[in-house]
C-alpha cells in the first residue's frame, strides 16, 4: 500500500536525526525534577502532603499536560524543518498529491508525540517511584490508574503533536513554528480564561489533567470534564490546525 | 528495486508512454506571474526521448521555476507542463518515471547520507540494495554513515544525483547537476547521461557550465526573462554562421548586408549569419571577389549564449534573480 510507505519514510525521518535525543533528554530532566521534588519538596507547612495519598500521587505522576507541549513542540519543529531544509521536496516528488504526504506526516509525529508521552510517563513513573522511599510514604497508585496516567499521557502527546505539526505546516519556519505552538499552547490559554472563565476545564492542559483521571481536588480545580468530553475536545485542539496546515498545502509553491 | 507499472490505476497508457515512443517532456504556452513579476511567459518546447536538453538561460530566466512546474512543485497561471503525456500529478508512480535535481541543499544536515536515501526509498517502494547500489555508483560508499552536513557541495550533488537515479526513472530532470562536481565528477555525471539518452531515456539538464553543455546536450532550450529565445539541436544552432575571408572584404560585406545577411567582423575575417554558405559563395563568385577562406562557422556555446540573451553568462542584469523573485 502505497501511503504505508509514505508513512513509513515519515517514522524514519523522525527518527534519523539528532531531535529524538534532544527530546529525550527534555524527559529525563523532568522525570528527574519530579523525584527531586518526591526527595526535597514539601508543602508551605512543611510536610510532604503532595505525596500523601494515592490521588496526590497520581497527579505527580500525570505526565499528559506537558505531553501535550512538549509533543506540540515536537510536531511544529518535525514539520517546519521540512520546509527548512527544503527535504518536503523529495516528499512532494514522491507524493505529488500533497494530501498524501501531509497526512502521513500528521499519522507519524502522532506516533511520535504518543511515544513522547508514554517514554515521559515511564520515566516519571520510574522516577518517583524509585524517590518515593526516601520518604514515609509508599507508591500508592493502583496499577489501573497508571495504566490510565500512560494511556492519556500518549493521546495528549499524539494530539499535541499534531496540533504542532499542523502550525508548522502553516508556518513553514522552525522558529516561527515554536512560537505558535508555544502561544497556542502556553500563552494563549490563560488569556482565553481570563476573557471566559468557563473555558478553565476546556483548554489543552486542563484537559490532559481531566483525561488522566486526577481528581479535581488534587489538581487543584473546581470542575473538570468527563473523559469522553477531554478527548473529543482535545481531538479538535489538535485538528484545527491539522487540517488548515493541510489544506493550506494543497496547491502553494514550494520554493 | 520493485518492479512497477507506472500507469497502473491511471487510465490507458499515452501516446507517448510506452517503450517506443519513451516520455517526452512537452511545456505548452506555459506563464507564471510573481505578484506582477512574470517568470515565465508563454513559454513551449520539448525535450524529447534518447536526447540530451540543455536548459540554458541567465539566473532568473525562469528555468528553476519551469522545473518546478513541471514536477508540480509549483503551480502556473496558463498553459502546461507534461511527462508522456501526463502531468506529474497524475503519474502514479512518479519515481518510476521521473528523477530530479532540483536543489543541492535539500538534506537534514544530522542525517546520513544513506538515511537520507533510505527515506525516498521508503516512499518510493524501493529495496534498500538499490540504496547500497546508488550510493556504490555515485562514490559515496565509504561517506554514506558521515552526516549530510559533514559533505562538500559536490558530494551533497553526488546525493543529489543518487536520489534522482532512485527509481531508474526513463525522465531526469537535473537543476545544474554540475555544481560543485570535481572534473571526474563531471566526466562521471555526463557519461551516465549519454548512456541514460543512448538508452532512450529523456534528460533535462539546466547548467550554467556552458562549455559542459556544449559536451553533454543533443538539444538547447534558451530562455531569457522568461521567454523563449531558441531551441533546437546544438549543432544546427552552433553551426549557424559562415566564416568568410575574401580579397575585398568591406565590398562583400555591403554585399552580403545587401541582402539581409547579418555580418561581425572577426579577425581578418567575417562571420556571416542568415545566409546559406552556398549562396554566400555565388554572390561573391558573381561580384567577382576572391575567397580565401568559405568555412562553417561553429562559435562557441558561450559566444552564441551571449549574442541570445545579451547579457554575461550568468546575473540578467535587468531581471531579479528567480530565486529572489520567488521568496
Amino acid at each position: 500500500m502505497t501511503w504505508a510507505r509514505l508513512v513509513r519514510a515519515e517514522l524514519r525521518k523522525l527518527t534519523t536525526t539528532n531531535m529524538p535525543w534532544a527530546f529525550l533528554a527534555v524527559l529525563v530532566v523532568i522525570s528527574a525534577t519530579n523525584a527531586f521534588a518526591v526527595i526535597w519538596g514539601t508543602d508551605f507547612d512543611g510536610t510532604k502532603t503532595f505525596i500523601s495519598t494515592a490521588a496526590d500521587q497520581q497527579s505527580l505522576i500525570a505526565f499528559a499536560a506537558n505531553a501535550v507541549l512538549i509533543a506540540g513542540l515536537f510536531g511544529a519543529i518535525a514539520v517546519a524543518r521540512e520546509y527548512g531544509h527544503g527535504t518536503v521536496i523529495p516528499t512532494f516528488l514522491s507524493s505529488p498529491r500533497r494530501h498524501r504526504a501531509v497526512l502521513a506526516q500528521l499519522v507519524a509525529v502522532a506516533i511520535g508525540g504518543a511515544a513522547l508521552g508514554l517514554v515521559g510517563t515511564a520515566l516519571t513513573v520510574a522516577a518517583v517511584a524509585l524517590a518515593l522511599p526516601t520518604t514515609e510514604f509508599g507508591f500508592m497508585v493502583s496499577a489501573g490508574d497508571v495504566l490510565r496516567v500512560v494511556a492519556a499521557a500518549c493521546f495528549a502527546g499524539a494530539a499535541g503533536a499534531v496540533l504542532g505539526a499542523g502550525i508548522g505546516a502553516i508556518v513553514r519556519n522552525t522558529g516561527g513554528a515554536v512560537t505558535g505552538a508555544v502561544l497556542v499552547l502556553i500563552i494563549a490559554p490563560p488569556l482565553i480564561v481570563q476573557l471566559i472563565s468557563d473555558a478553565s476545564s476546556w483548554v489543552p492542559s486542563a484537559l490532559a489533567v481531566a483525561l488522566s483521571g486526577v481528581e479535581p481536588e488534587a489538581a487543584g480545580v473546581e470542575s473538570q470534564a468527563s473523559a469522553l468530553a477531554a478527548i473529543l475536545v482535545l481531538a479538535a485542539w489538535a485538528l484545527v490546525p491539522a487540517v488548515i496546515g493541510l489544506l493550506s498545502v494543497q496547491r502553494r509553491d514550494v520554493v | 528495486m520493485t518492479t512497477v507499472d507506472p500507469w497502473a490505476d491511471n487510465h490507458t497508457a499515452g501516446p507517448d508512454a510506452n517503450g517506443d515512443g519513451g516520455f517526452p517532456i512537452e511545456v505548452e504556452h506555459l506563464t507564471k506571474r510573481y505578484g506582477e513579476h512574470t517568470v515565465v511567459s508563454d513559454l513551449s518546447f520539448v525535450a524529447g526521448p534518447g536526447r540530451v536538453t540543455g536548459f540554458l538561460g541567465p539566473n532568473g530566466s525562469g528555468k528553476s521555476t519551469t522545473m518546478k512546474i513541471m514536477l508540480d512543485l509549483a503551480s502556473s497561471e496558463s498553459g502546461r507542463a507534461t511527462i508522456g503525456g501526463r502531468r506529474y500529478r497524475d503519474l502514479s508512480d512518479p519515481a518510476a518515471i521521473v528523477g530530479a535535481l532540483l536543489e543541492s541543499n535539500a538534506f537534514h544536515p544530522s542525517r546520513s547520507g544513506r538515511n537520507h536515501l533510505r527515506i525516498l526509498a521508503d516512499a518510493d517502494g524501493i529495496g534498500e540494495d538499490r540504496v547500497d547500489e546508488l550510493l556504490e555508483l555515485v562514490g559515496l560508499a565509504d561517506a554514506a554513515d558521515r552526516r549530510v552536513g559533514a559533505y562538500s557541495l559536490g558530494m551533497r550533488q553526488r546525493l543529489g544525483f543518487a536520489g534522482a537515479l532512485l527509481g531508474d526513472p526513463p525522465v531526469l530532470i537535473l537543476d545544474e547537476p554540475a555544481n560543485g562536481l570535481d572534473p571526474k565528477g563531471i566526466h562521471e555525471m555526463r557519461d551516465l547521461l549519454r548512456a541514460r539518452a543512448a538508452k532512450g531515456h529523456t534528460v533535462l539538464v539546466s547548467s550554467h557550465l556552458l562549455s559542459e553543455i556544449e559536451l553533454l546536450a543533443d538539444d538547447l532550450v534558451v530562455l531569457n526573462r522568461g521567454r523563449l529565445i531558441t531551441a533546437g539541436p546544438l549543432g544546427e544552432l552552433q553551426e549557424a554562421a559562415t566564416l568568410v575571408r575574401a580579397s575585398a572584404s568591406a565590398r562583400l560585406q555591403e554585399l552580403l548586408e545587401a541582402e539581409g545577411a547579418a555580418i561581425e567582423s572577426e579577425g581578418d575575417g567575417l562571420v556571416v549569419r542568415g545566409m546559406p554558405i552556398t549562396e554566400i559563395g555565388q554572390r561573391a563568385f558573381d561580384a567577382g571577389i576572391v575567397l580565401h577562406e568559405l568555412s562553417p562557422h561553429a562559435g562557441s556555446l558561450e559566444e552564441r549564449f551571449l549574442q541570445w540573451t545579451g547579457t554575461p553568462n550568468g546575473r540578467d542584469d535587468d531581471g531579479a534573480e528567480e530565486e529572489e523573485v520567488q521568496s
